[in-house]
């Protein structure tokens, strides 16, 4: 069903006119979210959108050339704090302090990138880890940086003060709008890079970097470009996050963090634009509102409390949470091996094939 | 099988996700007043979670005598793990989402400094804060502030002030937390030290994630240090004295008030707490002091599994204000009624230092006791709460900013 018999085929980005116009409908239906949701819902919604930049950019680097980091937020982190530091020391407008912040966690990636020459696999996986870990911790003693205190994002300012054009974003339906077009900006140019000869130079490289080579594609030019890319995801991510949650403190962009975002995409589906997105809300989901939901709900609220009082904290549904995402992501693996992004090609599959099996 | 577990999960999800939001802005009505908490529960800082359960006992405790004038207290309290990011989370849940009039002894210095700002946009009364950083009060802009909590800088210039003046120890050395909690407590100590001619030999930052100290320890051996001040939290305090009795090395350990729970803390580290000194926020947990022996009893009704611990107390006496204040707002509340209410608390006594706070000055303490780690944890005052010996009386920053 997935198989393409023409290059054509190949960089289209809509099999069909009516999944243009489904997805047109989807996107206008995304901008009418304020609408149902207010407060609280929106703040997570804006948080979910910055996980999906991320995850969307990691699935390039792990799910489409097959390398692997679990020092993103790392990247993450320099995005964060470069967003920051370019709007209040140098006074950036905020487009290119965004820009400049993807940028700067983009070379970081291409360093990071060098060793994947050398190193594959779990020694890969070190070598990123040891960057995420590093990263933290120089953050944590510079002064520059606020040290532990972290750092207090400046106004959101979209305007370009120095045009004397100036617009600052207070609220959180405003923030949204900006992320959903930064979003969807963001993961058009994704499907598109996977539709281009770089895209193509990735999968061979996931595929076998060896034969990948053997075809004329230079590994130094484009493990080190995944990386960069990767990286730039994670530093815009970063950027927007900084304004979402005001405030930014190194201890944040730990090792679970960076873990946490390669679980949104393997429980997405590695490989997968559409993968990423649903990985990055259903955990985003799962870890600030349905698991924080869960003790309103009438009886069985009540219930999941006393068993953890009980048996796990005695202040409630803390540590019960953690087990319960654990669980969730655990099930979903072992019965959905590629990810939420699995059961919706068996699903197209079905529907294309149907009545027949 | 697949598709029942599949079925159930978004049913699950479905279910949850619809729970309805119940913000509106007053954080009350006829039946409830809903106060908010966090606390690290889980994480470095986890002993630390004892303060907001004593918080949350106040509570239960205020509804078991039938709430306040037929309101009930809904008291929620959240995890954040001592993570300043989380606790902005947790403060955008507990404002837009549950809808609290006020919240009480939320913990932490950075978590408390992240979310400062956020909570007075919203005009959310925050009554009794864990931190003594002075940055949460000073200067005073935010009315809805109001803290009862020694400042650091002030706690370790007096136990500082004891170490050389009452116990005549030199050659200190400096352990502290690498944020506002460290950063006060060091310039506090830093500038006792210099009005004798003195300063530290050592002075090492850790963060509160470490869990090996052997280097800073050794350091600490090496330059010769007696006497260690300690501004850490929990987890750090543990490792260092443990390492330190590890390599043989015996200084004599002081440390502020937040590593005071000193039969948790002989408990924790075997007994090797035994000699320290520290500061003191509240009475004697096992004391026979009136108010101590109601809490006691109430705790051992309504929070039988939670030990009564310095750290337990804490929580009641940096929540019981604003209960106070409550009552004396009136059965007619608002916010404003309960900021009148709250500006005008004076001598207030409960289980620590006197409070008083009004519309120019929302610090409400500026003491603390001066206590001793005996055998098994028992604690043996050195300087009671209420003597001039208590009080810090350099202050340089505050003289020199003019507040």
């Amino acid at each position: 069903m997935e198989m393409k018999r023409e290059y054509y085929e190949d960089i289209q980005y809509f099999k069909k006119k009516w999944v243009m116009v489904v997805a047109a409908v989807f996107i206008l239906l995304l901008f009418t979210i304020p609408i149902y949701f207010t407060g609280y819902s929106l703040f997570i919604l804006n948080l979910i959108m910055v996980y999906v930049i991320v995850a969307v950019g990691l699935n390039i680097l792990v799910g489409y050339t097959g390398q692997i980091s679990i020092g993103h937020a790392g990247f993450f982190a320099v995005g964060a704090y470069a967003m920051i530091l370019l709007m209040t020391l140098l006074h950036m407008p905020f487009i290119l302090a965004l820009v400049l912040s993807g940028f700067i966690s983009a070379f970081f990636g291409f360093l990071l990138g060098l060793p994947s020459l050398r190193v594959k696999g779990p020694y890969l996986a070190i070598v990123t880890l040891g960057f995420g870990m590093t990263i933290m911790h120089i953050i944590g003693q510079a002064n520059l940086f606020g040290g532990r205190l972290g750092l207090q994002a400046p106004p959101l300012d979209v305007g370009v003060t120095q045009l004397g054009l100036s617009w600052v974003l207070t609220t959180d339906v405003q923030k949204f709008y900006l992320i959903l077009i930064i979003t969807i900006i963001m993961v058009v140019a994704a499907r598109n890079i996977m539709k281009t000869r770089i895209g193509r130079a990735f999968v061979a490289i996931r595929d076998d970097d060896i034969a990948a080579e053997v075809n004329g594609v230079d590994l130094l030019i484009y493990k080190t470009l995944s990386f960069a890319i990767s990286a730039f995801y994670a530093g815009v991510g970063g950027g927007l996050f900084s304004f979402v949650l005001s405030f930014v403190e190194p201890f944040q962009f730990n090792v679970l963090l960076s873990i946490i975002f390669l679980v949104m995409i393997i429980v997405g589906g590695l490989g997968s634009i559409v993968g990423s997105i649903v990985g990055a809300v259903l955990i985003t989901f799962l870890q600030y509102s349905l698991l924080k939901n869960v003790r309103e709900l009438p009886v069985l609220g009540d219930w999941l409390v006393a068993i953890s009082q009980k048996w796990f904290t005695v202040i409630g549904l803390e540590n019960f949470n953690s087990m319960i995402l654990g669980i969730i992501i655990a099930l979903i693996i072992i019965f959905e091996p590629k990810g939420i992004n699995g059961i919706w090609l068996r699903f197209k599959k079905y529907c294309l094939t149907w009545p027949f099996k | 099988m697949k598709k029942l577990i599949f079925v159930f999960l978004f049913l699950a999800m479905l279910c949850c996700a619809i729970t309805p939001s119940g913000y509106c802005g007053e954080g009350f009505d006829d039946k409830e007043i809903r106060i908010g908490s966090w606390g690290p529960q889980t994480g470095p800082a986890a002993p630390w979670g004892s303060i907001s359960r004593g918080a949350m006992f106040m509570a239960m405790y205020i509804n078991e005598q039938g709430g306040i004038h037929g309101r009930k207290i809904k008291f929620i309290l959240r995890d954040d793990k001592y993570n300043p990011a989380e606790t902005k989370v947790i403060a955008k849940d507990l404002v837009e989402r549950q809808d609290v009039m006020a919240v009480t002894a939320g913990l932490g210095s950075a978590p408390t400094l992240a979310v400062k700002d956020y909570l007075a946009e919203n005009k959310v009364i925050a009554v009794g804060m864990c931190t003594g950083t002075k940055g949460l009060v000073y200067p005073v802009t935010n009315p809805y502030l109001f803290s009862s909590f020694c400042l650091f800088g002030d706690e370790m210039s007096v136990l500082t002030k004891y170490a050389v003046e009452k116990m005549k120890m030199e050659d200190f050395g400096f352990l502290y937390q690498n944020d506002p909690m460290g950063w006060d407590a060091l310039n506090g100590a830093r500038e006792r030290l210099a009005s004798y001619g003195m300063k530290f030999l050592v002075e090492i930052p850790v963060e509160p994630t470490e869990k090996d100290l052997s280097s800073q320890i050794m350091k600490l051996k090496s330059k010769g240090v007696k006497c260690v001040l300690m501004q850490v939290a929990p987890t750090p305090g543990i490792v260092a004295v443990k390492t330190a009795a590890q390599i043989g090395y015996k200084p004599q350990w002081i440390s502020a008030d937040t590593l005071g729970d000193h039969a948790t803390m002989y408990k924790l580290t075997n007994g090797l707490w035994e000699g320290t000194v520290s500061g003191g926020k509240v009475l004697d947990p096992n004391g026979n002091d009136p108010i101590i022996v109601k809490y006691r009893e109430a705790a051992k009704r309504l929070m039988p599994d939670q030990p009564f611990n310095a750290w337990f107390l804490s929580g009641i006496f940096f929540s019981e204000p604003l209960f106070e204040a409550l009552k004396k707002a009136g059965p007619n509340l608002s916010k404003d009624v309960l900021l009148k209410s709250l500006n005008s608390i004076t001598k207030f006594m409960s289980t620590g230092p006197s409070i008083t706070w009004t519309p120019a000055d929302h610090q409400g303490v500026y003491e603390t006791r001066i206590i001793k780690c005996g055998p098994n944890g028992q604690v043996i005052v050195l300087e009671d709460f209420g003597t001039p010996f208590v009080h810090n009386t350099l202050r340089g920053w505050y003289k020199k900013s003019g507040i």
